[in-house]
């Protein structure tokens, strides 16, 4: 592991237990610049947790983690987390606009500035019209993209990203699916995305990393040679995609056994 | 929670403690205040002379009789505005003028017709407390899930059979909550009452204590109407949890 | 507004008519003793004579100050101290049991207390008021800033914000809707205990004038001042409801 002075996230033999159980134990993992790195695993296979130390909400027992090159500590704000339960991570009595100013106002930009960035962010998540709707007001889906929204008014070098599109339907993923590649793609942001969907995992990533639980260890990492940009129907067809679905299904299978 | 129990009795303990020592180091006779010890000093000895059970009887049943009365007319006003909703409508207003008539502004015009004693008493109570039960009651109506009331007509009950063996039993939890809350309001109630003018009762005996310039009886009175207060409070809690268990708490989380 | 709810208002307006017609009707032809019961017009009259040439509005302003100023010094302690015991579990493991011991005891109880230690004085009324308004405000503040998604304070570390910043944006804004409840039901709390003290201790106010009223058998002037007290309530009632609307506007348009 030599190339952890150019990665955007590095996991350097981190170690976490929780009252005396182990959750995660002696894990190594680089994750690059611009990369986009997708976590499966079973349940307890410590995934989210991993996600949380990345963000600096948890800190290690022992070992380091670093982003950017400097040891993680405490939560950075070019480090933007997107949480999965969309509904408990905005702000209820703040319309979608006022929701993604709060990274605005945490971040001191000036009060003239915001309206304009907070347009231009809604817009690129597609809820154009919809600045002055509260967030009970719309769809899971639309909920999500404001999380979104506000994460990218973070101007984040990374994305943590925890099971985003879990709780939406197959439509509305697919869509967030590749709305999230654009943005990316744009951004030339890292992302460390944790899913319980394979096809997901192998969709979005440049490689899928596979946990082993009890306590959480690395047991698969696999390299994604799929072209750029993907696509819905005919990336999911490709004998590439279909190989790798079969070997991570094979890997769960028997991680769960 | 079961660990730490301990924790909620060293604040009090240590406020307690603080007052007896202040009291004893200050050794002056107050008229206003008393030593936590000669506080517990006078509530043992009224409760053994038995004044103050005398009192806390005839606390405990006007504040019963008026929670029966109130309640009853309060569960029935409820369930009549809340089954037939032009019945509702139409008294809106009427209820809205006389509901935010504070308790206790009803007690000189219960002085007046009834004079000192139970029955003015009483009749306060029953006015505090129709208007939660009958507000909660009707709303408990509301929220009957109106399946089963398609359930009682396919089944073809009558309207008495539907009450009793469909709309009450469905709203039972919930119009239990409204009692817990009427009990509670019926003591107070009755205790203000007391205090502001009938000469019976825990508040007036408080109030004899204060005017006979016995602060550890007065005191001790306190202490005892906090006593009466909360063991009526955690007796009806108790109740509740045993009649409907877990079902009464999502009812009235749904509330 | 749609006009089917605008007409079942005025239908259940013209029904408080009857009411206040068979009201009229009952005490002309003095079916009630009319010591108990003036009629409608005799009771308006007295309020008019009050307004214009007694000193009713002085009174009413004097009880309307007392619950004002006791509410909120009351909401103002409440709001800070169920803020410092509702964002600290710490706190609320020492303190939460003996804060649950105390909220049933009946306010009115601790006025023969106060009287004793800061004697028949306005400042004894306004600490009676404030302390009886604070409970309802502290347990539902305490509530409130408990119950706030701990996800809200991730995404608060999660941006960096201050712990400044998190009260004033995050913590409180989510607590707002309990804090508003508890506020309600203290300034009804206030205004039954102003209405109280000023009876027991004779402060100048609508309290003592009914009491006054009662004992030298003024019924009409009884009444007047009961129906004043009702208007308050229902107006303060409305005023808050009107602050909880613009203050939770995001909670109405939820869907």
């Amino acid at each position: 592991m030599n190339t952890s002075n150019d990665a955007a996230i590095v996991f350097d033999r981190v170690s976490l237990a929780y009252g005396g159980r182990p959750i995660i134990s002696d894990l190594s993992l680089d994750v690059g610049r611009g990369e986009i790195v997708c976590i499966i695993g079973p349940s307890g296979c410590g995934k989210t947790t991993a996600l949380r130390m990345a963000g600096g909400l948890v800190r290690p027992l022992d070992g380091t983690v670093r982003v950017l090159g400097e040891p993680l500590t405490e939560p950075r704000r070019d480090v933007a987390i997107v949480f999965q339960d969309y509904g408990k991570a905005l702000l209820p009595w703040r319309t979608a606009a006022a929701n993604v100013s709060l990274a605005l106002e945490a971040a001191g930009t000036p009060r003239s500035e915001r309206p304009e960035r907070i347009r231009t962010l809604l817009a690129k998540v597609g809820l154009a019209s919809h600045e002055d709707k509260y967030p009970t007001e719309m769809s899971g889906g639309m909920q999500q993209r404001i999380q979104i929204a506000r994460c990218l008014a973070q101007d984040p070098a990374v994305l943590l990203m925890d099971e985003p599109f879990g709780a939406l339907d197959a439509m509305t993923r697919q869509g967030l699916q590749d709305e999230m590649l654009s943005i990316v793609a744009e951004t030339g942001a890292t992302v460390f995305f944790v899913t319980h969907d394979l096809e997901e995992a192998v969709y979005l990533g440049d490689r899928v990393i596979g946990l082993l639980p009890n306590p959480g260890r690395i047991g698969i990492d696999l390299k994604v040679d799929l072209p750029r940009p993907r696509d819905q129907l005919e990336t999911r067809e490709m004998p590439e995609f279909l190989r790798l679905r079969r070997t991570l299904f094979d890997f769960i299978e028997k991680a769960e056994a | 929670m079961k660990r730490s129990w301990w924790k909620g009795l060293v604040v009090p303990a240590a406020l307690i403690v603080a007052a007896e020592i202040a009291m004893r180091l200050s050794n002056t006779t107050s008229m206003s205040l008393a030593a936590p010890s000669d506080i517990l000093a006078a509530l043992l000895r009224a409760l053994f002379d038995g004044s103050m059970l005398v009192a806390t009887r005839d606390t405990l049943a006007s504040a019963g009789a008026g929670l029966l009365l109130g309640g009853l007319l309060g569960l029935l006003l409820g369930m009549i505005f809340g089954l037939i909703p032009i019945v509702n409508r139409l008294m809106e207003v009427t209820v809205e003028a006389i509901r935010p008539i504070p308790s206790v502004a009803v007690l000189p015009i219960a002085m007046l017709v009834f004079g000192f004693g139970y029955s003015m008493e009483i009749a306060i109570v029953a006015f505090s407390c129709l208007w939660p039960v009958m507000i909660l009651t009707r709303a408990a109506m509301a929220g009957i899930e109106p399946r089963l009331i398609e359930v009682a007509r396919a089944l073809r009950l009558s309207t008495t059979q539907r009450i009793a063996k469909i709309v009450l039993p469905a709203a039972l939890p919930r119009i239990m909550v409204a009692v817990r809350l009427a009990a509670a309001i019926a003591l107070v109630v009755a205790v203000t009452v007391e205090i502001a003018a009938n000469p019976l009762g825990l508040g007036y005996g408080i109030l004899v204590a204060q005017q006979g310039l016995q602060p550890d009886l007065m005191l001790a009175y306190l202490v005892w109407i906090g006593v009466v207060g909360w063991s009526l409070n955690a007796t009806l809690a108790f109740a509740e949890k045993r009649l409907f268990g877990r079902a009464a708490q999502v009812e009235a989380a749904g509330a | 507004m749609k006009w089917s709810r605008l007409l079942s208002l005025l239908a259940s307006f013209l029904v408080t008519a009857l009411f206040v017609l068979a009201w009229k009707l009952v005490a002309d032809y003095k079916l009630v003793s009319p010591v108990f019961l003036p009629g409608p017009d005799r009771a308006w009259t007295s309020l008019v004579r009050g307004f214009t040439t007694g000193d009713l509005g002085v009174k009413f302003l004097a009880t309307v100050e007392r619950m004002f100023w006791g509410w909120l010094i009351a909401s103002l302690i409440g709001v800070a101290l169920g803020a410092a015991i509702g964002t600290s579990p710490k706190l609320r493991a020492y303190l939460a049991p003996m804060l649950e011991f105390l909220r049933p005891l009946p306010a009115s109880a601790t006025i023969p207390v106060a009287i004793a230690v800061l004697g028949l004085s306005d400042g004894m009324v306004l600490a009676v008021i404030a302390f009886g308004a604070l409970w309802p405000v502290l347990l539902a503040t305490i509530h409130g800033f408990a119950a706030v998604e701990p996800r809200l304070y991730e995404v608060g570390r999660a941006l960096r914000l201050s712990r400044a910043t998190v009260i004033a944006k995050i913590a409180l804004p989510s607590a707002s809707p309990d804090i508003l409840a508890g506020m309600r039901l203290g300034l009804t709390v206030a205004l039954i205990l102003s209405v109280v003290c000023e009876m027991i201790a004779g402060r100048d106010g609508l309290g003592n004038w009914i009491l006054l009223a009662a004992r030298s058998f003024r019924a009409p002037d009884l009444y007047a001042g009961v129906i004043l007290l009702g208007l308050l309530g229902y107006f303060t009632a409305i005023a808050i409801g009107l602050l909880e609307a613009r203050l939770l506007v995001w909670r109405s348009r939820a869907r």
